[in-house]
């Protein structure tokens, strides 16, 4: 028989995690979860980092589960505040294997500024919660989480609280499992949340709920206790043991799985007892969502909505109201199924999707970048559109500063430079630069690619720290990318971003390069450059319509009838001019400034 | 609905459909009506499709609505795509411009030609106009957004000299005097083409 161990609920959390085939944990240090990454980096097979801060170590987390490994999160309760960009979209995107993001609160601010009930995080993203109680289920719900993240293409939030992290109690560990190691496909409207994709996966995410709802009433883990008592108890986490042992005649629905919530199992119970208290720490989670159901309660007039619960704490809130008269028996009144939207019919009518500009020097990393088999992991910007037709050369599309730690963790689950990450100037200065440093720091291998139109473009041409300029556009101090990498110890070179050939060798140079690099692709946004730079002219002798030239995505480019057809759109950057390789279109110069 | 009366414009990113709705709604103020608007922007600048709504009457609430009463369009793909929004009986106003979407010159799909078969089955009332034609006369081709609106202002029920006013309220000094050209132009054109129920 296996030896029973004594663990704390952080060291469950993280024995659980290796039971459960996790290669790969990451984490910020924040009480009360700190132990789970530190007990982690102790255990064999699973690979442990400290990131620079929460939102990186998810979007590193996304990265590794992209990859094929189960991974899992930790942090504490204000650190998924830092996360929450990434964490409400990875509820729209999924997983491919697992993901699980450990939030450990802290009711009572022992260690914290706040005392936030990250319940609401669950149902704000979307997601599926579950709630251990002792060490035993810490262990043995991080297997659960996973399953449950597999089978729903779900990132799972399993919560824990100060007495649970720092708790102790036996734990019997079990047999081991290997989980699948799916491959990273490239699937462009699962992982990029342009508008048009997002809005199919959100209608995804509502039609989930309705799963994740009959999951929540079938499950084991929420079970309903019988007892001697005409009282009933529905609780969660930690406090369900306090109140077991305050009450230990009561009936008892015990929430496993708190997130949805089980509507028919807290009809059950009502169906079986008089009276009906919600014992939780913090919010009126589970109170607000029972009284929504019309039934009556004993709730938060009673129990603190403050500070930590104990057991003796719970029977003096509770005892007085368990003498007066029951109330009057209610019947559940279910909420109905809340309608989805249906997409709308699809006209016959050729659609018009933005497009990269004609005449933006961006375009040509995404044509480069094609030619190496590389996960190419994209940001929020106008180059998003790089994964739209005929480009289609960004894999995803997550929130902002996101692609460089989904790198970092894309790679190292991998063991090798398989992703390279793709942003904008401003969103690097926005939130690509803790990332790098990250990477920096964890030794990560890959690179990132800064387009670099010192502008930014997609919102209006609004100043940045790079460019310098403020919002009454008078002139600051211009932070310099390349000194910056500097700073850091990360090897950063610029190429002019107008030249297909400079580009195209910097991008192999960099990926031949061992570790980490950056490359700045330094071009203006084709709109702040006012005029036509040249007239770009056709040979039909030369031109075989091989369609090189189209590879670029450029509007302003046509399929002539027997030579490229040049429109309107054309703002004569030449850059089909550099790709094409039978020297059938040349570049006259006009005049600056002339239409 | 209710005395209001409802007018979309629509074309691709960076053909001036803002700034043609807000000489609209400022016509509307000037007409001492109550004015509401909406637009869709943000990636307009990148060739996608642009929509801008405008809604004037005694008392307007919503800034959006499902159908126009008046739909101004500055493309001839974006005008057949619009017939949707079109209430019945409404008028479609067009200009005679054809940009053609990737997907069209990649030849994966062809460029409608049937907008007034569409047009006529919906039983909506359609004007063409050579606005790209009329604006270079006034000088530029980019004053055909304000020529087309020229055009849409004889089914619009402001006076002359509200248009005017608008015109100076909300284009650019320096371009003003040719886009007053262009505007005079659209609005003394003879439709191309009408399509009667």
């Amino acid at each position: 028989m296996e030896r029973v161990l004594f663990l704390s609920g952080n060291e469950a959390f993280a024995r659980g995690a290796q039971r459960a085939g996790v290669r790969f944990a990451c984490g910020y240090p924040g009480t009360p979860s700190t132990e789970i990454i530190e007990a982690a980096a102790q255990l064999d097979g699973v690979a442990t980092e400290w990131c620079i801060n929460e939102k990186v170590a998810l979007e590193t987390a996304v990265g590794a589960s992209l990859a094929g490994v189960r991974t899992l999160v930790t942090m504490k309760h204000v650190g998924l505040n830092v996360a929450a960009d990434p964490f409400m979209t990875l509820a729209l995107i999924g997983v491919n294997a697992g993901l699980v993001v450990v939030s450990a609160d802290d009711p009572g601010m022992h260690s914290s500024q706040n005392e936030q009930d990250n319940r609401r995080y669950a149902r704000f993203a979307k997601v599926p919660m579950l709630e251990p109680s002792d060490s035993q289920e810490a262990y043995d719900f991080v297997a659960e989480a996973f399953a449950l993240s597999e089978e729903f293409d779900t990132p799972v939030l399993l919560r824990s609280t100060t007495r649970l992290s720092h708790g102790r109690g036996r734990v019997l560990p079990r047999v081991p499992i290997t989980p699948p190691t799916p491959d990273y496909t490239r699937a462009i409207d699962k992982y990029v949340m342009v508008p048009q994709y997002a809005r199919e996966r959100n209608r995804l995410l509502l039609h989930k709920q309705r799963r994740l709802l009959a999951r929540s009433e079938e499950t084991p883990i929420n079970v309903l206790e019988a007892g001697m008592a005409d009282f009933g108890v529905i609780a969660s986490g930690v406090v369900y043991a306090y109140a077991r042992e305050a009450f230990p005649k009561a009936w008892f629905l015990k929430l496993g799985m708190s997130n949805p919530l089980p509507v028919e199992k807290v009809a059950k119970l009502y169906r079986s007892v008089a009276r009906v208290a919600v014992v939780e720490e913090l919010d009126p989670f589970i109170e607000e969502q029972v009284r929504a159901l019309g039934l009556p309660v004993i709730g938060k007039e009673a129990i603190p909505a403050d500070g930590e619960l104990d057991q003796d704490m719970i029977f003096a809130a509770l005892e007085p109201y368990l003498k007066r008269r029951p109330p009057r028996r209610r019947r559940p009144v279910f909420a109905p199924e809340p309608r989805i939207s249906s997409p709308p019919p699809a006209a016959d009518l050729p659609v018009r999707p933005p497009v990269l500009c004609p005449g933006c020097p961006h375009r040509v990393v995404f044509a480069k970048l094609r030619k190496h088999k590389l996960v190419p992991l994209g940001d929020i910007g106008c180059y998003t559109l790089g994964a739209l037709p005929p480009l289609l050369a960004l894999d995803s599309c997550l929130c902002m500063g996101a692609s460089i730690g989904m790198m970092s963790g894309m790679n190292k689950a991998l063991g090798r430079k398989a992703a390279v990450a793709v942003l904008g100037d401003s969103t690097f200065f926005h939130s690509g630069v803790t990332p790098l440093i990250d990477a920096h720091y964890n030794e990560s291998q890959g690179l990132v690619i800064v387009l670099d139109n010192r502008t930014s473009a997609m919102t209006g041409h609004q100043g940045h720290p790079g460019s310098g300029l403020h919002a009454d556009r008078s002139q600051g101090p211009e932070v310099d990318i390349e000194r910056l990498c500097d700073g850091i110890g990360v090897r950063c070179e610029t190429v002019d971003a107008t030249s297909a050939k400079a580009v195209g060798s910097a991008i192999k140079r960099e990926i031949d390069a061992p570790g980490l690099g950056v490359l700045v692709a330094l071009g203006p946004c084709a709109l702040t450059v006012p005029g036509k730079a040249a007239d770009i002219v056709v040979d039909p002798q030369r031109c075989n319509l091989c369609g090189l030239c189209f590879a670029i995505g450029c509007p302003a480019l046509a399929p002539g009838d027997e030579a490229v057809a040049m429109t309107d759109a054309c703002t004569g950057c030449a850059l089909c001019v550099d790709v094409c390789k039978r020297g059938a279109l040349t570049a006259v110069p006009v005049e600056r400034g002339k239409a | 609905m209710n005395g209001v009366t409802t007018v979309s414009l629509v074309g691709v990113g960076g053909q001036g459909i803002l700034l043609a709705a807000a000489v609209v709604a400022q016509a509307a103020m000037v007409e001492g009506l109550d004015v509401k608007a909406s637009e869709v922007k943000g990636m307009a600048q990148r060739g996608g499709t642009v929509l801008s709504t405008v809604r004037f009457g005694r008392t307007v609430w919503s800034p959006v609505a499902r159908h126009a009463d008046v739909i101004v369009a500055m493309e001839f793909l974006e005008g057949r795509r619009a017939l949707d929004l079109l209430a019945p009986r409404g008028t479609l106003v067009c200009a005679a411009t054809t940009i053609a979407p990737g997907s069209v010159l990649r030849g994966e799909i062809e460029y409608p030609t049937d907008l007034a078969a569409a047009a006529a089955e919906r039983g909506v009332r359609v004007i063409f106009v050579e606005a790209e034609t009329l604006a270079r006369e006034a000088g530029t081709v980019r004053a055909a957004n304000v020529a087309l609106l020229g055009a849409a202002s004889t089914v619009l029920p402001f006076a002359e000299q509200s248009w005017q006013r608008a015109l100076e309220l909300a284009v650019p000094a320096k371009i003003l005097d040719i886009n007053r050209r262009a505007f005079a132009l659209g609005r003394d054109a003879n439709p191309t083409e009408e399509v009667r129920p």
